[in-house]
């Protein structure tokens, strides 16, 4: 299918006031984890609605044929309202894509209607063979359904992801300040000797580049003094 | 601007759309103040986007603010659905949109008559097709002068029949109407595998002259359950088309379009399965109830489902001549 589009770039749309966003478009690899994540869950739905109907005939003796009837009906509901139904209730998420910080949106980065949301969970099935493919060739990531409702899957990061400082030495550049915001937001995550090593590199850059902004003197751990001098003050 | 005073002037700012964007989300009853209000403090979010964007790209800064343009894309834009009235949906929204799948419709009809005489032909002048169609076992009782129908009231209760019919009724009006999405494909096979075997059957059934049996039997729900399935067939062969054919717009406006015109037809044709299917297992197997009976009652429900459609058409004349008037 060609992926013609109006926008300028692929991935960004206008916004209000014609600002350019760029969409953090989800790939491949993060939807297809949502998704195991969802038909596991949705796999452990039926067994709980299968359990439950069985429990209910049982209990109440319902005449022959009817508890099948209502489990059957319940089967099909589920698995075609599973996905389609979260959607539309919790603005394009599912639990899969809530874990995976994941969220279905238009094309133009407005919420989903109920229709496109509808339209892109009917074609699942066919996704099921086609649609990893299709994602992995298509440079916005989009499956059968995406393409026909007109959605997209971004990533929808949480705030702890980011840390922004409050202080600079004067006249750094975006890659300087990207560098020590990188290192401050991962720092935690490093394991100690390599935490050791880049912070006492980047200690001694800033001092070489910088002299009397990081205050006091470098110490056995270079991160307080760091974070001192930066002052990160956000999440 | 520097990145640090940069920060420090406009964290305020960007705080305080996001706790406000991030309540707004679960709000349903937000006053038109409201929005406008949010939607200044979105414009500045986004003009401070801009600037992170274009002097420090891969910030923290940066980053913050394109979640926040794409939290507040979400908040503050929906696509327009109006209100959802189940009436106007049935009686007005529904019918129109059948009515636009028209042409495509006819196109699976006619594929599903013609794969249905084929397949009725070469049941009728080649038996072995028949055991291929139907299985030995219902070959077996046919030449004893059983019809496999009748198993559906011995074997199962009706209830149990109905659910599993509707179903698998539902499945294969979906499969027809997602198969569209495989540039049509999908769809014309539904239409005319559904057509060669329905053919076959009463190929089959014609040869061991049972075919009056399985007439009686298909006559109160089969009418409309074929409509049905051509109707999802044709609205999916719409989304094919949509795809294939290069229009003055873009396929990324076009195809969302037809498909969203197409789940209208959807929508509208899935509570009938359920109705057919109450039909299918309570009434058809009926040995008590006549021909006549069961005839009539088939073709009300095609004529049910139909007249809301053709109303329409005869409507919509009507009004483009009050409009131009």
């Amino acid at each position: 299918m060609p992926t013609d589009d109006l926008s300028p770039d692929l991935g960004t749309v206008l916004s209000l006031d014609n600002v350019p966003v760029e969409l953090p478009l989800a790939r491949v690899g993060s939807r297809v984890l949502a998704g195991v994540l969802d038909y596991f869950l949705l796999f452990l739905v039926l067994l709980a609605w299968s359990a439950g109907v069985l429990g209910l005939d049982m209990s109440l003796g319902l005449r022959p044929g009817w508890g099948i009837a209502v489990w059957l009906l319940g089967m099909f509901a589920l698995e075609y309202g599973y996905f389609a139904a979260q959607e539309a209730a919790f603005d394009g998420r599912t639990v899969g894509k809530r874990v995976f910080g994941l969220r279905v949106v238009a094309r133009d980065g407005a919420a989903a209607g109920t229709g496109a949301l509808l339209v892109r969970n009917i074609v699942r099935s066919l996704d099921l063979l086609v649609g990893v493919l299709l994602m992995a060739i298509d440079p916005l990531s989009r499956r059968l359904g995406d393409r026909l409702a007109g959605t997209l899957v971004v990533h929808q990061r949480q705030a702890s992801e980011e840390l922004v400082v409050a202080r600079l030495p004067p006249g750094w550049s975006a890659a300087e300040t990207q560098l020590v915001e990188s290192y401050l937001r991962r720092a935690r995550e490093l394991e100690p000797q390599a935490r050791l090593a880049l912070g006492r590199r980047l200690e001694r850059w800033i001092d070489d580049r910088a002299p009397g902004f990081l205050p006091g003197l470098p110490g056995p751990d270079p991160l307080p003094r760091l974070w001192n001098g930066f002052r990160q003050e956000s999440r | 601007m520097d990145y640090a005073r940069f920060v420090a002037l406009r964290r305020p700012l960007w705080e305080s759309f996001e706790r406000d964007a991030t309540a707004a989300r679960r709000r349903r009853d937000l006053s038109y103040a409201d929005v406008e209000e949010l939607a200044l403090r979105y414009r500045q979010v986004l003009q401070d986007h801009a600037w992170a964007r274009a002097h420090f790209p891969g910030t923290g800064a940066a980053q913050r603010l394109l979640r926040l343009a794409v939290l507040g894309g979400t908040v503050l834009q929906r696509e327009d659905e109006g209100r959802f009235s189940l009436v106007r949906f049935f009686f007005s929204r529904f019918p129109a949109a059948v009515r636009a799948s028209m042409p495509w419709i006819g196109v699976a009809a006619a594929l599903f008559a013609v794969t249905a005489l084929l397949g009725w032909a070469v049941a009728v002048y080649e038996p072995g097709v028949a055991v291929a169609v139907l299985g030995p076992r219902t070959i077996d009782g046919l030449e004893h002068g059983h019809l496999w129908t009748e198993s559906l009231t011995t074997t199962v209760p009706p209830s149990f029949s109905s659910s599993a019919i509707a179903t698998n009724n539902m499945s294969v009006a979906i499969l027809a109407w997602a198969g569209g999405a495989l540039f049509g494909l999908g769809s014309v096979w539904v239409a005319m595998f559904n057509g060669f075997i329905l053919g076959a059957v009463f190929g089959v059934t014609a040869r061991f002259s049972m075919a009056a049996e399985l007439g009686t039997f298909v006559v109160a729900h089969g009418l409309l359950e074929i409509t049905l399935i051509l109707v999802c067939a044709g609205a999916g062969l719409g989304i094919g088309v949509a795809i294939l054919r290069a229009g003055d717009l873009p396929r990324s406006i076009t195809v969302p379009r037809a498909a969203r015109e197409a789940l209208v037809v959807l929508l509208g044709c899935l509570p009938w399965f359920l109705l057919l299917a109450i039909v299918e297992g309570f009434l058809s197997p009926s040995t008590e109830l006549p021909f006549l009976w069961k005839a009539l009652l088939g073709v009300a429900l095609e004529v049910c489902f139909l007249t809301p459609i053709a109303l329409g058409a005869i409507k919509e004349p009507d009004a483009a001549a009050e409009a131009a008037s």
